[in-house]
């Protein structure tokens, strides 16, 4: 198999370090030689069956490791292979964990090389100009398929310069989970953020809170940003605006901090990703906002309350009742891509037919281009071969990936000047002083509003939003 | 051999040390060794086993179904190769430094330390650069290759300091006698630092082991990490944490690194208090 | 002179080994060129990145002078970061120093049972960083801690009944102290979140911080004490210098420099490092527990600011380098040779 990199000339660097590089090799012995040189190993695994066929191209990806295990399983070994198998390309994937991604992504950049396919899982705007433009390949899927969702478009496409700088294949809908045998205790069920109030005290006087983090970490990002949402309040306007600022952030503030004091535990400050899944998990919270991968690990480890979890969309507020994705997929071609002619072929096929994703991802990956999986209300209904799977629990993620699912900058576009606000987790910072009374509302959100100001105004000024 | 007393008094005065030094390892080997209806247990008393436990699953788990094996591997080769290019940069220059230079040696000194100032988070990135200019992305030699810009100014100062409490008396009772420098070097000092190499052995590898920045962003295929790296990354799959496993990846280079340190320690210090001391 | 005693090898090659002049900067070269090209030549790439406006991970990027340290300066979230730098790091060294000058003196003579406590000693340093990290990231978990869980529960079996939390209360949750000692009652059901408190949270940081140093300090420092020639000891015994005194008049001089050498030390691994906030706390709760690396990290890499990045991360270097020449020159003085 040819390999690309060997024939780059490594004598431009300084010759002195080359070859005391060189000098050291030869002095470290054989085995540390046969060690390094064997070259990075691949996650294609059975490589032996088709050495004998030497495939013409090479196409590298990397992408999270999916919380599915079962996904990657399926993604490496039958997905990548086959299509490696029809478009005479071999496919190496890579993976790596999610909070690694923004690291590697930087010193692949830095690098001037890596991987052809990056799959970023969160709109990566502010990579813009370093990968290239894939309005031909959206085209083409929105040919066959018809047009990309709402929430792909406004994540991966940059009004101002016209560019999808991202291919979205999927998009994560985050409901609320629920025990419904506790809150049948209190006798509500929480279709709305009243309701959740309400019932909240009680609930934590019974020994199981609610559980919405103020963190700085993902969940407690989305959660909070959706909350604001449902109150009528949001981080920028359809011209990239901060508007921050406002009466129903101010509502939004006041009702966590009510929520907080009645109905939760100051645990969920330390919360990390992780941790509203194992409260949840163990038993502890009567309410989370979360990825099916609460459900999911549930029926894994049949506990006991397993099927008294049920899955709701975000709860209704003054405002418009409307969530956030969880997480997106957003595929980048980096503008140094070895192969991105095979990038981009790879990202219109699996745009076309997303059904195997969504199916070995037991429902999590929900298509960018909802053409692409047909029938997804009856696949829903139908049992999977998930161990314990609850039956009837799913179908209503479908209104929700439909109805109630908007991107992150919503009414705007998922820009460069977003993805800093929400990296730097200046919404949970927010919420998180008024809930404690360090700060009133008003004063956490002209704080807000001040840490926002230079990060929109740099965006702008580099004609980005 | 110490007295009754002097044998007491130590071990109370470092009992609580190790205590809280130690606890969190104790901790560690309990959770590895727990099933998993175990560890999620609210209710359960965490100094006790239920029915299920104590199991080996988590550690069958971390060496069937992760590359774990193949990381320890990759720690343990990387840790050798840079020991022994720190020791091939470090003694040469340690010594001048103590030795040689006089004055100048000192300024010298405290410039290589100040390279200590700059953080890895900073660094990581034109270092990237120049890994994929020289080809070298993805494999064990990138982190080789790197990893020594940190070890070797610590080492120099370990040597120096090191090298300062031989005495050049030795080394000019040599000369006078007709040796050249180079034998001097080899016939005399040498053997006289073995302490000196053991430390810079030790404080080498045990950074190499504990690096993470780079790692990470030098290497990205899963069977070409280090522990430090793949633990991490592998074991944490979106917001699930394996714990368990996580535990038993943390206790396994643990405790065989400890008693190596240990039975090194022994030998450095018996080096420094032995030898040819006036 | 040493070139005509080894006149009898007789080779110009020896001659130029023997020349001071040519041997120290050949025995020094291969170091510094290294470090030159792998630390020095990044570092001023770094430093230009910093007066630019690079993003996602470009190396180069417009010039903007200064702006992009005064943009920092104006950020609170980054002056709360540079007030948790400098006191994880004085705290948590400070306690290493204490803590490592009685154990290595403890740890210095032979006694029974002392390769198992050293044993136990050297456990966190012989643990990469970032895995130990991860344990005290569940031994403080918000519902697993088994800190919590001792805190809360009768920890002696049979009567009486015994609860950590209760003397805790008892002796903390009191007006009388200063706010950063004083805690609020501990209820069982909301047992302390030792990393969703601000106050918590930098005590678990520091905690985690001076664990790991510790039993690297505790080797230096013995083999500072090691290394005592045995005549002094002698001597001060013939002088009647014992135990206190010993160490007051004797002892303490002569490990200063090394003291100072370890404690350097620490407080440049403590301050330079990012794993320990970023994986317990990731500079939580909100943003309160940020150290200059960790928010350099979200800047420069989560945010892609990569200009932004680089120059909070340079905030460190003037003042860790002042502090640097400073006690290194104070070690030099101070130095008994």
């Amino acid at each position: 198999m040819k390999d690309r990199r060997e024939r780059v000339d490594i004598t431009r660097v300084d010759d002195e370090l080359t070859r005391r590089e060189l000098l050291r090799r030869a002095a470290l012995g054989t085995i540390v030689l046969v060690y390094g040189s064997t070259g990075a190993k691949t996650a294609v695994a059975g490589v032996p069956k088709y050495r004998h066929k030497e495939l013409a191209g090479t196409l590298r990806i990397i992408q999270w490791s999916h919380f599915v295990p079962a996904y990657d399983k399926w993604f490496d070994d039958v997905y990548v292979k086959r299509w490696g198998q029809a478009n005479d390309t071999e496919v190496r994937v890579d993976h790596v964990n999610l909070a690694e991604l923004p690291s590697r992504a930087a010193s692949e950049v830095a690098a001037q090389r890596g991987h052809d396919l990056f799959q970023f899982l969160s709109p990566p705007a502010a990579y813009e100009d370093r990968v290239i433009a894939l309005n031909d390949v959206v085209q083409q899927v929105e040919r066959k398929v018809g047009k990309i969702g709402r929430v792909g478009r406004k994540s991966t496409y940059n009004p101002r310069t016209k560019k999808y700088f991202g291919f979205a294949d999927n998009y994560v809908p985050d409901p609320v989970h629920y025990r419904a045998d506790l809150w049948g205790e209190v006798g509500l069920r929480p279709t709305s953020w009243d309701n959740v109030l309400r019932a909240a005290p009680r609930l934590k006087s019974m020994g199981n809170p609610v559980g919405i983090g103020m963190s700085n970490e993902l969940d407690s990002n989305m959660a909070l940003i959706a909350l604001l949402q449902c109150f009528g309040a949001y981080i920028q306007n359809a011209d990239a605006r901060i508007t921050i600022k406002s009466k129903g952030t101010r509502d939004a503030l006041n009702f966590m901090r009510d929520l907080y004091r009645r109905g939760m535990t100051s645990e969920v400050f330390a919360w990390t990703a992780a941790s509203n899944n194992d409260a949840f998990l163990a038993g502890r919270l009567s309410l989370a906002l979360n990825a099916i991968s609460i459900a999911r690990s549930a029926e894994q480890r049949n506990l006991r309350f397993n099927r008294d979890i049920r899955i709701l969309p975000i709860p209704d507020g003054p405002g418009p009742r409307m969530g956030l994705e969880h997480v997106m997929g957003v595929y980048v071609i980096w503008r140094f891509a070895q192969n991105k002619r095979a990038a981009k072929k790879f990202l219109v096929d699996i745009g076309t037919q997303y059904t195997g994703h969504f199916l070995n991802s037991y429902f999590y990956n929900f298509p960018a281009f909802p053409g692409s999986v047909k029938n997804i209300p009856a696949r829903l209904r139908r049992n999977t071969t998930y161990p314990n799977e609850v039956p009837g629990r799913y179908p209503i993620l479908d209104r929700i990936s439909k109805n109630w699912t908007t991107n992150v900058g919503h009414p705007g576009y998922s820009n460069a000047a977003i993805d800093e606000v929400f990296n730097k987790f200046i919404i949970p910072q927010m919420f998180a002083r008024v809930a404690r009374g360090d700060m009133t509302a008003d004063e956490a959100m002209r704080a807000a509003h001040r840490e926002m100001t230079p990060i929109f105004r740099k965006w702008r000024s580099r004609k980005k939003i | 051999m110490a007295t009754r007393r002097e044998t007491l008094t130590s071990w109370l005065i470092i009992t609580p040390f190790a205590i809280v030094l130690a606890f969190p390892f104790y901790w560690m080997l309990m959770t590895a060794l727990r099933a998993d209806n175990d560890l999620y247990d609210i209710e359960q008393v965490p100094f006790k086993f239920n029915a299920d436990s104590p199991t080996l699953n988590n550690f069958r788990f971390l060496f069937e179904q992760t590359d774990y094996r193949q990381w320890l591997e990759n720690t343990a080769l990387i840790g050798g190769a840079v020991v022994l290019i720190t020791l091939a940069l470090a003694l040469p220059a340690g010594y001048a430094l103590a030795r040689l230079s006089g004055g100048w040696g000192q300024t010298l000194g405290v410039a290589i330390f100040l390279t200590y100032l700059v953080p890895p988070t900073l660094l990581f990135l034109p270092l990237s650069r120049v890994v994929s200019e020289l080809n070298l992305h993805d494999r064990l030699w990138s982190l080789i290759l790197v990893y020594p810009s940190f070890t070797v100014p610590f080492s120099i100062w370990l040597l120096m300091g090191f090298f300062k409490t031989i005495p050049p008396e030795l080394e000019d009772a040599a000369l006078v006698d007709g040796a050249s420098r180079l034998t001097t070097l080899v016939r005399v000092v040498f053997p006289l630092s073995i302490p000196g190499i053991l430390t810079v052995v030790i404080f080498t590898f045990s950074l190499v082991v504990n690096e993470f920045v780079y790692a990470i962003t030098f290497i990205s295929v899963t069977e070409q990490k280090t522990i430090s790296a793949g633990v991490p990354t592998e074991l944490i799959r979106g917001d699930v944490f394996y714990w368990g496993a996580l535990m038993a990846a943390t206790l396994i280079p643990a405790i065989p690194l400890a008693l190596l340190y240990n039975v090194f320690l022994n030998r450095f210090i018996a080096g420094f208090t032995g030898g040819a001391f006036r | 002179m040493a070139t005509v005693a080894a006149g009898s090898h007789g080779r110009r090659w020896h001659d130029v080994f023997e020349e001071r002049r040519f041997l120290s900067p050949l025995l020094i070269a291969p170091a510094v060129l290294f470090i030159v090209l792998l630390v020095g030549a990044p570092l001023v790439l770094a430093v230009y990145l910093s007066l630019t406006d690079a993003t996602a991970g470009s190396l180069t990027g417009e010039f903007v002078g200064f702006q992009n340290y005064t943009d920092a300066w104006h950020s609170e979230n980054f002056r709360r970061a540079l007030r948790n730098t400098i006191i994880f790091t004085l705290v948590s060294q400070a306690v290493v120093l204490v803590g490592a000058g009685v154990l290595a003196h403890a740890l210095v003579r032979d006694f029974r049972g002392k390769w198992f406590l050293r044993f136990l000693v050297i456990l966190p340093w012989a643990t990469p960083v970032a895995l130990s990290t991860v344990a005290f990231l569940w031994l403080f978990h918000p519902l697993y801690s088994v800190v919590n869980w001792t805190l809360t529960h009768d920890v002696i079996p049979g009567s009486p009944a015994f609860f950590p939390y209760k003397a805790m209360n008892w002796a903390f949750a009191r007006e009388f102290w200063p706010e950063w000692i004083q805690i609020s009652p501990i209820e069982p059901i909301d047992p302390p979140q030792w990393l969703g408190e601000p106050n918590l949270a930098m005590a678990a940081i520091i905690f985690a911080h001076a664990w790991r140093i510790l039993p690297f300090a505790t080797v230096i420092f013995i083999a500072g004490l090691a290394s005592m020639p045995p005549e002094i000891e002698d001597a001060a015994r013939v002088d009647g210098a014992t135990g206190l005194k010993k160490f007051w008049y004797v002892t303490l001089p002569l490990q200063l420099p090394i003291a100072l050498v370890a404690l350097l030390f620490g407080i440049v691994f403590t301050a330079t490092d990012m794993t320990v906030v970023y994986i317990l706390t990731h500079g939580g709760p909100f943003n309160s527990t940020h150290v200059l690396t960790t928010w350099a990290f979200d800047t420069g890499i989560n945010s892609a600011a990569l200009g932004q990045g680089a120059a909070i991360s340079l905030y460190l270097l003037p003042a860790l380098a002042l502090v640097a020449i400073l006690m290194l020159s104070f070690a030099r003085r101070v130095e008994v040779t």
